[in-house]
């Protein structure tokens, strides 16, 4: 049996409603029990997402971890009340809702991981690391050599400042756009700008190779 | 007192340069990210066009994408 947390996964129930956005929708005893049982799959779901992510009791203890997933369980259940009307029935309902849920615990565990740690975005001076795989030291190093200059002269400050923040510092996306005031989409589009840009650079320096776009 | 040079090492290369053509916002990866699992775990082996794109371009989106589709696969005859 799959648990989480020592705790099972919730199987279907007689509470279980085939048709879940019916019930959701209509108020009365129903509703009720189709919101509690779809809050306790949310749970499930946010716990697997927390513990996939090492919330487990080595680095938030087990009643930390638990606080992280009720809490995207409630967060997630007010989104999916608030978007039922949007359900299109492309995918099973519940690994709809699930993808809310799952969102929210990632969410609260990168933010709880960051929480309190300073982020550098002045002063980024890169230098190329000179120990790359042994077999490659030329290559490697001639590449990053070049990448580090496309970086200053090819990307803006602020393209520079999200690409080294993501890509060299390793803070995830959404604690960095919480900290910059944006959101996850433009942050990406961002970064993807800066791939193009540089993939264009380094292509037309002849360091990717034309056919399969992989790297030397 | 600025701070000192970080070090561009090999992976973060690697991530600079993954091709992540084939656009997809992350708004769209989280708009079908369901449908897409439900796909895959149902055998489809690329159901939809640009998503592993993206996942490859967005550890975050992935990362919550594996998830997903492990939660889809644990009681597939859920509706």
């Amino acid at each position: 049996m799959t648990t989480v947390g020592g705790r099972p996964a919730p199987a279907p129930t007689a509470a279980a409603p085939v048709d879940w956005v019916a019930a959701l929708s209509m108020p009365g005893p129903e509703q009720e029990r189709a919101i509690r049982e779809l809050h306790g799959l949310l749970v499930y779901a946010a716990r697997r997402q927390v513990h996939r992510m090492g919330g487990g009791p080595g680095r938030h203890g087990g009643a930390v971890a638990d606080e992280l997933a009720n809490q995207a369980a409630d967060e997630a259940l007010v989104a999916i009340l608030g978007k039922l009307h949007t359900f299109e029935g492309r995918s099973r309902f519940t690994t709809w809702a699930y993808k809310f849920a799952v969102l929210h615990a990632a969410n609260a565990v990168r933010a709880a991981a960051w929480r309190g740690r300073e982020i550098q975005l002045e002063g980024l001076e890169l230098v190329a690391d000179r120990s790359p795989e042994p077999g490659q030291y030329a290559e490697a190093a001639a590449l990053a050599d070049t990448v580090r200059g496309l970086l200053e002269t090819e990307l803006s400050p602020y393209q520079r400042r999200v690409v080294i923040a993501l890509l060299v510092d390793e803070v995830p996306i959404d604690v960095l756009a919480d900290r910059l005031g944006t959101n996850r989409n433009a942050l990406y589009k961002t970064l993807h700008d800066a791939r193009s840009k540089l993939r264009r650079r380094l292509d037309a320096l002849g360091y990717l190779a034309a056919a399969t776009g992989d790297l030397p | 007192m600025s701070p000192a040079p970080r070090r561009l090492r090999p992976e973060a290369v690697r991530r600079l340069l993954v091709d992540t053509d084939g656009w997809l916002s992350c708004d769209d990866c989280f708009a079908m990210v369901d449908e897409y699992v439900d796909r895959l775990v149902a055998g489809e082996p690329d159901p939809i066009p640009g998503m592993a794109g993206h996942f490859r371009g967005c550890p975050a989106c992935a990362e919550e994408a594996a998830t997903l589709a492990i939660l889809a696969a644990e009681n597939p005859h859920r509706p």
